[in-house]
């Protein structure tokens, strides 16, 4: 396991075929792109063909145009895989891969409460990070978000209610 | 017996995390187990979207108070990588050191946490009296006992001198041997093996499936191990061995961890022999070009993500933190089920997380709708009376 070699970016190459584009940042960092509704292939692919059993982290970007989901995945070759696809801000919703990545569950439940997107099929998508008196609508890691004079965010009030 | 509902915690951020369990117990097994996360979110990733990257290090170090080199080195990697920068070897080794040494201070409390909550005492004083030496050499290294403030963007912040350089060495083998004593003892100890051995057991398929990291990872037979298999600051050159175990229990976490108390001696040892001459730190440019980094750190209680994205300024257009403990609490949710309602303490302490130390525990009972509040002290007790009456430890 220890001396498994890299994984080539022809070998994600054959394994993404159809699915998007592939680009290397480094020697061990491949990275696929993907329309939002064939994440769950990817996810299948990669952890099929390519052998990662392993999720590292599921990454959000909001750049001001799109929300951008990069799923790290590795494995026995010790080279993360990268899915990567973009979500529109007005309608950002996308299918929950819980249940082919158990530990997804937790950091979708996270990405939700952070930035508002929905991961449709998410058995508990309550919220995780938050305070309970926080406003439902609001989500504070979006670049656009700004704190509202009239609401309140939890805690006391300095008329100590 | 008809199901009952325990709440634990949340509410008090003070030394430990704040954090909410719902145990759904049957009797004394435990059959399901909720999960709220919350309580303290400080903002921090939002935080260091508004500063540059010189003020973010230090920002990035009070993300934890234990793990705070951990993240500012993973974070100043990444932007060096995003820079295209590269630290000189002796600014890397000296980042080794630190963090080595950042690792056996907090694998020595986990372990004085540990004999804590299953009432061994002992084990906490002698473990927490020899983390002072690694806190001693802490502060002689880095002027401060935790928020090392080592780390910049380019380096670190200050050269070691030889006469600290021999200090140093001359410490760690005193240091070395209570580990080894600690070793022989909890393999031998009746309080130990009662309590850790069987206890939050996990299968190799378990953690691989629910993405554990670190030594609970490593304690299952994952061979997993950041330093190794995406080697950052010098590790590739390092000598020292990934240590795993095939128990899957509490008592397998612990073994992992003082093995890799001897293994980080090991590192610090060979480091501080061989530091190369010349500088630590070199200049570095105010902005980063447009460029996306993913950077993997093996932090104390496994590995640690910072995604980072450049946009040709001097500040993060995102920084996305991914945190051992986040991704070590479905399994253990996973590994309670089952288990007994006193077993709570010592596997939740085994992942090494952080617990609200005021927290209330909140005993329901649905049958006859009777409340009663239990404190995480207590709760502690009952782990200690249950095991004294049933096995006699």
């Amino acid at each position: 396991m220890t001396n498994a070699s890299p994984l080539a970016a022809e070998d994600v190459m054959k394994a993404m075929e159809g699915l998007g584009s592939v680009d290397r940042a480094r020697t061990n960092r491949l990275r696929v792109i993907v329309s939002p509704e064939r994440v769950r292939e990817a996810i299948l692919r990669a952890q099929g063909s390519l052998g990662c059993d392993h999720v590292i982290q599921i990454g959000i970007v909001d750049n001001g145009r799109v929300f951008e989901l990069h799923y790290h995945l590795t494995g026995p070759h010790r080279t993360v895989v990268t899915i990567k696809t973009e979500l529109p801000r007005d309608d950002a919703r996308i299918a929950s891969s819980h249940d082919l990545l158990p530990p997804a569950g937790i950091y979708e439940r996270q990405i939700h409460d952070l930035f508002g997107i929905v991961f449709e099929g998410h058995p508990n998508l309550q919220r995780l990070i938050l305070t309970e008196d926080w406003p439902e609508d609001e989500y504070p890691l979006r670049k656009d978000w700004t704190m509202r004079p009239d609401r309140r965010y939890g805690g006391s009030t300095p008329e100590g209610t | 017996m008809p199901e009952v509902v325990v709440p634990i915690g949340p509410y008090h951020p003070a030394l430990k995390e704040p954090v909410n369990f719902k145990v759904i117990a049957d009797g004394e097994i435990i059959v399901r187990l909720e999960l709220d996360l919350a309580y303290n979110h400080r903002g921090i990733e939002k935080a260091a979207e508004a500063r540059d990257f010189v003020r973010v290090v230090p920002l990035l170090e009070r993300v934890c108070g234990i793990c705070s080199h951990s993240h500012t080195t993973a974070f100043c990697k990444g932007i060096e990588e995003a820079m295209g920068v590269t630290v000189p070897p002796r600014g890397q080794l000296i980042r080794v050191i630190v963090a080595e040494l950042e690792r056996m201070h907090s694998h020595l409390l986990w372990l004085g946490v540990a004999g804590h909550e299953i009432g061994f005492n002992t084990l906490f004083m002698w473990t927490w009296r020899d983390r002072e030496v690694v806190q001693d050499m802490l502060e002689e290294l880095t002027g401060n006992r935790v928020n090392y403030g080592m780390n910049a963007v380019g380096g670190v912040r200050r050269d070691i001198e030889p006469p600290l350089v021999a200090r140093c060495l001359k410490r760690l083998s005193p240091l070395e041997e209570r580990i080894r004593k600690y070793a022989d003892m909890v393999r031998h100890e009746p309080t130990t093996l009662a309590r850790f051995q069987g206890v939050g057991r996990l299968t190799k398929e378990q953690a691989l499936a629910f993405g554990t990291v670190g030594p609970t990872a490593r304690a299952s037979s994952v061979d997993y191990d950041i330093r190794r298999d995406d080697p950052y600051i010098g590790y590739a050159d390092i000598p020292f061995d990934v240590v795993t175990d095939g128990q899957g229990d509490v008592f397998g976490r612990t073994l992992v961890r003082i093995g890799e108390l001897l293994q980080s001696v090991r590192i610090v040892r060979y480091a501080l022999e061989n530091l190369p001459p010349g500088p630590v730190r070199v200049n570095t440019p105010r902005g980063a070009p447009k460029a996306e980094v993913l950077s993997r750190y093996e932090a104390p209680r496994g590995e640690l993500a910072h995604f980072i994205r450049t946009n040709n300024t001097d500040k993060v257009e995102r920084l996305d933190i991914r945190t051992p403990t986040l991704a070590n609490w479905t399994s253990v949710a996973v590994s309670l089920v089952g288990s007994n309602l006193a077993d709570i303490p010592v596997v939740v302490a085994a992942i090494d997380p952080c617990l609200s130390c005021t927290s209330r525990i909140t005993i329901v009972d649905p049958g006859r709708r009777q409340t009663s509040v239990m404190s995480w002290d207590e709760l502690r007790a009952h782990g200690i009376d249950f095991y004294r009456r049933k096995e006699g430890v």
